[in-house]
């Protein structure tokens, strides 16, 4: 009980923190990538509350709404995940919270929103098969689908899951909407005024995505951080790095086109995983055999 | 009453009210007979399910007397379809009703012993109560929704002389065909109803005489003929080997020696057909042209249940067998594929339909992995589906008969148009769609079954529904979006929502009944959907404790997750208030018209108006592209099956 309430308060309250300072060492990080100073650590908690300050100048209705709903939608995978709970459960809830952003980009008629939603939904196609098998291939090592279960598990995944851990890190790139899969949106240092799905987004809610996006930086981390969950703190130092390879990724490559996106994530993404997962099968390790 | 009546009525009435009908021919006395019954009908079909959960299993047998009369049925059909076969040149119903004329009396007078009955002629057992409800429920309120549409439909076509009695009578002569069906324990019973349910769906296809319709109802009738070909083979193989044509029977002894794997496979084979699975997804996506009840009643309900329901009752007999693996990859292939072609669709009914082959091939995909959990989420499925999906025709049918278009273009911001139906319609998606609803549920299931591997084809078949998976996602929120896009305010000389009171009340049933079967679902895990599966021999796979579904790898906490959904949507649609004068044109890359919210200046100061359009990556995922890959690859794995089978 008392850890419950512990996990509620790290997914709640710290993990915006977590996510908003990370998203801060990625603006530095990028900057200084790019030959420039870069803006402190702290700017994008002075963005967010500047923003919350703005007035409100709303396209429709049923745009906020569904931006609220992408946040708590959010956030209540992130707790399930806290709570270790069933990875399968988490990623259908993240996919309802996906959509939940798509869902508002077309309740407002601008083209360019429109163009963002179709290509989040493209996203989602590309990166959701990944998840659902990657949980697969923890539930073939660790026995269970529970995320309580897999942090218990004993030996580190990404020992046995090394194809599924790289499948994984696409999934990451397209979640953290890097280059090259920043397709529904540039994210590039936020340089272009048409910015596809967060196009009719200003003020108060432009916030609220801004703070959707640090909750779901996080549960993706933490899903990273699975792939060694003992000690936990390698596990971390794992998902930091993969955070920081994104970074350079990100940096060095140019946007491309949503088939390739596809192409790539179920190709090369969904091909690793399935050559992971029979290669447990034909090695028979793994208690879930 | 006992057991024994129930039956009889949910079998007899519909056929009876139907010909009354026919006799009557007036609307005034036929609109309440069909309300009168449909009501019977269900009320019929809760006091068996009570009955069965009192009692147990109930059985019965009809006097011999029927006999005969059934028989002279049974060829009277294959006359007839000989009959329509020649009349319309057709050369594949006629060479398949050929067929089952030489193979039928084979089995009837040379391979069984004379007049030999099964002992068991009617059993009902928990599964064949869940799929009486279905049919009785979720059917009789497409039956009354037909009330209301029919009407409509005619006065559209200007008809001089109203053909609603043929219409009825094989609307709801199919429920009774379909409680038959799946009430029948002797295979040759279950066959005589299986030719019922194929000569309904023809004539109710063809109902409206175009030649497009009269070309779909024969390409239904000549697959669903390839079907009944493979049920007599199989039929006689059955009889050779096992001595029996009771299904308890057959599935009692366990997983059966090699010798039955090829007549179960052709019995799946059969299964398959009316299922529409590739490669006869076509007859299904024809018979979009019948009037909408017929699509509801066809998609959700029966018919296509009919064929999962024939797989899912033999799953028992095939476990662990090559045969059950080859049935999962089968059905995890048809679930992906067809769900990549929905993408492509434009037609909201041919998203539909897509969109009910896909869930049928989850079922069919869950018999194959035949264990415990993955029975249960085929059950489970089954209900959500065909109170979701039934729901979802009845919505597009009445949208396409007050905007006259059945095209999700034309769909554009309808919710602004028609907000009730509209609304509707976005929950009903929605219950297919998302968390924590009982579609997703059973998804999440048949997922975590897959995972589990029993069979060396276990990644194939969970690579498969991840990807269908993801291809769901897409089809769905494409068209949610299209219909919440453009809120413009509802221009003053559009009509208003016309709201006819027996459709709109079918239709608003069905929706509720998918949420408050979503938010009980462990009740009805617990109570209904496992103790199904323990009768047909298998284990119970989920925990109930806790208001949770817990199973050996997973946990699915229905309430919390309904909490979630309600801060995340409910509350803020009841909420969040915006102010006039917040209220701004959305950006458009341009300086905008003052007086209209969608137009911009753009070049030399020439006012444009914005308009946004469905993308459907027709290049990507066009049926053009795909179809003949998906057939080959479907006719491939069904040799694959059959060679494997016979090896």
């Amino acid at each position: 009980m008392l850890y419950d309430i512990l996990a509620l308060v790290l997914a709640i309250f710290v993990a915006p923190v977590a996510g908003g300072l990370l998203r801060g060492v990625d603006r530095r990080l990028t900057a200084r990538l790019q030959g420039r100073i870069g803006p402190p650590i702290l700017q994008p908690f002075y963005d967010f509350f500047k923003l919350l300050g703005k007035s409100r100048l709303v396209s429709s209705r049923e745009n906020l709404i569904w931006a609220w709903a992408y946040l708590v939608l959010t956030v209540a995978a992130l707790i399930l995940f806290s709570l270790g709970q069933d990875l399968l459960v988490i990623f259908f809830m993240l996919a309802f919270a996906g959509a939940s952003l798509a869902f508002g980009a077309f309740s407002v008629k601008s083209p360019y929103s429109h163009f963002g939603a179709y290509r989040e939904i493209m996203q989602m196609l590309s990166y959701e098969p990944i998840l659902l098998l990657a949980a697969v291939a923890i539930f073939l090592e660790t026995g269970s689908f529970m995320v309580a279960d897999v942090l218990s598990h004993g030996g580190p995944l990404l020992v046995f899951l090394p194809l599924a851990f790289l499948a994984v890190l696409i999934a990451l790139g397209i979640k953290m909407r890097k280059s090259p899969f920043d397709i529904a949106a540039s994210e590039h240092a936020h340089q272009e005024i048409v910015r596809g799905v967060y196009t009719e987004y200003s003020g108060p809610f432009l916030a609220l995505i801004e703070l959707t996006h640090w909750y779901e930086l996080m549960l993706i981390l933490g899903f990273i951080a699975l792939f060694w969950a003992q000690p936990l703190w390698l596990g971390a130092l794992l998902a930091l790095g993969c955070f920081i390879l994104e970074i350079l990724i990100d940096n060095i490559a140019a946007r491309l086109r949503w088939s390739w996106m596809v192409g790539v994530s179920w190709v090369l993404g969904v091909g690793l995983l399935l050559a992971n997962i029979v290669i447990i099968q034909v090695a028979g390790y793994g208690p879930g055999l | 009453m006992p057991g024994e009546n129930l039956i009889a009525v949910l079998i007899l009435l519909p056929f009876a009210v139907g010909l009354l009908g026919l006799a009557v021919r007036d609307e005034k006395v036929r609109r309440p007979l069909v309300i009168a019954a449909s009501l019977a009908l269900m009320a019929a079909s809760v006091a068996l399910l009570f009955t069965v959960l009192g009692r147990g299993t109930v059985t019965f047998s009809p006097s011999e007397a029927w006999e005969m009369p059934i028989t002279i049925l049974d060829f009277a059909m294959l006359a007839y379809f000989l009959y329509i076969g020649i009349t319309s040149r057709h050369v594949l119903v006629t060479a398949l009703t050929l067929g089952q004329w030489v193979l039928f009396p084979l089995l009837k007078y040379s391979v069984l012993p004379a007049g030999y009955e099964v002992e068991r002629v009617f059993r009902v057992d928990l599964l064949a109560v869940v799929m009486g409800l279905i049919i009785s429920v979720v059917g009789s309120l497409i039956v009354i929704y037909a009330l209301d549409y029919m009407r409509e439909h005619e006065k559209h076509l200007k008809l001089s002389r109203t053909r609603q009695p043929v219409f009825f009578l094989f609307l709801i002569g199919l429920l009774g065909a379909m409680n038959g069906l799946v009430f029948a324990n002797s295979i040759l019973w279950l066959f005589f109803f299986w030719e019922i349910t194929t000569l309904c769906c023809y004539h109710l296809i063809r109902h409206d005489l175009t030649s497009e319709a009269q070309a779909s109802a024969l390409r239904a009738l000549w697959m669903n003929l390839v079907g009944a070909v493979a049920c007599v083979l199989g039929m006689i193989l059955v009889f050779r080997s096992a001595g029996t044509l009771a299904l308890d029977e057959i599935s009692a002894a366990g997983t059966v020696g090699p010798a039955l794997l090829l007549p179960l496979a052709l019995f799946c084979l059969t299964g398959f057909t009316k299922a529409a699975q590739v490669p006869w997804q076509s007859w299904l996506l024809g018979a979009m042209v019948a009037p909408t009840p017929v699509s509801a009643l066809l998609h959700s309900s029966t018919m296509v249940k009919a064929g999962v329901y024939l797989v899912l009752r033999l799953a028992p007999s095939f476990e662990g067998t090559l045969l059950s693996a080859a049935v999962a990859v089968f059905g995890a292939f048809v679930f992906m594929t067809t769900a990549l072609v929905a993408i492509s669709q434009r037609v909201s009914k041919r998203v539909l339909a897509y969109s009910t082959i896909s869930n049928l091939g989850l079922i069919i995909c869950c018999a194959g992995i035949n264990t415990d959990l993955a029975i249960a989420a085929a059950i489970a499925l089954i209900i959500f589906h065909a109170v979701s999906k039934g729901m979802l025709f009845l919505a597009v049918g009445a949208i396409e008969q007050q905007i006259e278009s059945r095209d999700i273009e034309d769909m554009e911001g309808l919710v602004s148009r028609l907000p009730l139906i509209t609304g509707a319609a976005i929950v009903g998606m929605i219950t297919m769609l998302f968390l924590p609803f009982g579609a997703v549920f059973a998804k999440w299931a048949s997922m975590e079954a897959a995972a589990v591997p029993i069979s060396p084809w276990f990644p194939l078949v969970v690579t498969f529904l991840a990807v269908g998976s993801a291809a769901t996602l897409v089809f769905w929120s494409k068209w949610i979006g299209r219909l919440m896009s453009n809120l413009i305010v509802a221009r003053k000389e559009e009509k208003a929502e016309r709201r006819p009171f027996f459709a709109y009340g079918a239709l608003l049933v069905l929706v509720s009944t998918a949420v408050v079967l979503s938010v009980f679902i462990v009740p009805l895990m617990s109570l209904l959907v496992m103790p199904a599966g323990q009768e047909m021999g298998y284990g119970v796979p989920f925990d109930t404790s806790g208001w949770q579904l817990r199973t050996a790898l997973g946990t699915f906490s229905p309430w919390p997750l309904f909490a979630a959904v309600l801060v995340a949507i409910v509350l803020p649609a009841l909420f969040i208030r915006v102010r006039r004068d917040e209220l701004q044109p959305a950006y458009l890359c341009g300086e905008n018209v003052a007086a209209d919210p969608v137009s911009f200046r753009a070049v030399a100061d020439v006012p444009v108006t914005a308009a946004t359009g469905g993308v459907y990556w027709q290049r990507a995922f066009g049926e053009n592209q795909l179809n003949n890959w998906i057939n080959g690859a479907g006719i491939l794995l069904l040799a694959a099956l059959f060679a494997g089978v016979m090896m």
